[in-house]
């Protein structure tokens, strides 16, 4: 999962992989503004084949909360 | 989009194209509710279609919209599909000359069309697109737009205002598609409404119908039918459809 996370961020916000981190948050990103979030989430959304709730989209503000919203809906690695 | 059970919101339903098109959801088993000015309009439609739901409002006022989609998603939820028909013709040209001198195109009617015709897109579709988004409906929103968006002789504010809802479905289909939001428009040629009629004098309509390849104006039904397959073809989004009877070729 971490891996396919990191190849989507670096895909839509156009940053270099060694920059994803989980402490990575939207604010410092510029390109991650509300419009790449959006998708962002259509991105994490047909990786994993989910549907994202509007709850899980808002708390997605930085590499970690990814993580910890894909690992809720029981996506490891 | 299967229609069944799906709760569609038609603009200016009450008469004209829109009423073929509240006709032709309903018969294909949407639910339907109408947001028209007409409040008397509303009250017969409900008489003739118990099942059509009518709130009174005018579209081109920003917070009677956010009211009415307000209490529209209190009582439905979200809605599965948008079509922004409402809007007003009016035709004159920039300047004209008459005994009394050049007369110059009524400003105030400039800013009333583009209030009716593109603000009150953008206000329904802004209202309408952010309970969709927060409930993840995949709908569809049609724009009822005119070949006039390429340029009308005698129609500026028409033409402005008509090519403005045709830019922002380019705008919206891009940004929403990735949430799975469809936006696409319906561009009637002349077609055989009352408004069409008291826009334009019978000797016009006559001059047009000669320019029109299959000689005649459109009828409300067969736009209706346009906007219904737009809403079904799950693959059409970002576009305008023209259904002029060859008109713009």
């Amino acid at each position: 999962m971490q891996e396919k996370v990191q190849t989507i961020l670096v895909d839509v916000l156009h940053i270099p992989a060694l920059q994803v981190r989980d402490s990575l948050a939207m604010k410092e990103v510029e390109t991650w503004d509300s419009m790449r979030h959006m998708e962002l989430v259509a991105s994490i959304e047909q990786t994993f084949g989910i549907e994202l709730t509007m709850d899980e989209i808002v708390s997605m503000i930085s590499v970690g909360d990814i993580k910890r919203v894909l690992r809720g809906r029981g996506l490891e690695g | 989009m299967e229609l069944r059970n799906k709760k569609v919101i038609v603009t200016g339903g009450v008469s004209g194209l829109g009423r073929s098109m509240v006709e032709l959801f309903l018969s294909k088993g949407a639910a339907v509710t109408v947001f028209d000015l007409n409040a008397q309009g509303l009250d017969q439609l409900a008489q003739t279609h118990p099942t059509v739901v009518g709130f009174q409002c005018d579209l081109s006022d920003y917070d009677q919209v956010a009211a009415t989609t307000a209490r529209f998603h209190e009582r439905f939820g979200a809605a599965d599909v948008l079509v922004n028909n409402a809007g007003i013709i009016y035709s004159a040209p920039l300047v004209c000359l008459s005994p009394a001198g050049i007369v110059r195109h009524d400003v105030a009617m400039w800013r009333k069309v583009l209030d009716a015709d593109l603000s009150s897109v953008f206000y329904t579709t802004l209202c309408v697109i952010e309970k969709m988004i927060a409930t993840r409906t995949r709908g569809v929103v049609v724009n009822i737009s005119s070949v006039s968006a390429a340029g009308n002789v005698g129609q500026s504010a028409y033409s402005a205002a008509k090519a403005g809802v045709n830019a922002l479905t380019a705008t919206w289909a891009k940004e929403l598609g990735m949430m799975g939001i469809r936006v696409a428009a319906v561009a009637p040629g002349y077609s055989e409404t009352g408004s069409t009629k008291s826009a334009l004098s019978e000797p016009v309509l006559k001059e047009i119908v000669k320019r029109v390849p299959l000689r005649r104006l459109g009828k409300p039904e067969e736009i209706a039918q346009a906007v219904v397959a737009v809403v079904e073809n799950d693959f059409f989004t970002g576009k305008v459809f023209e259904v002029d009877g060859g008109l713009v070729v």
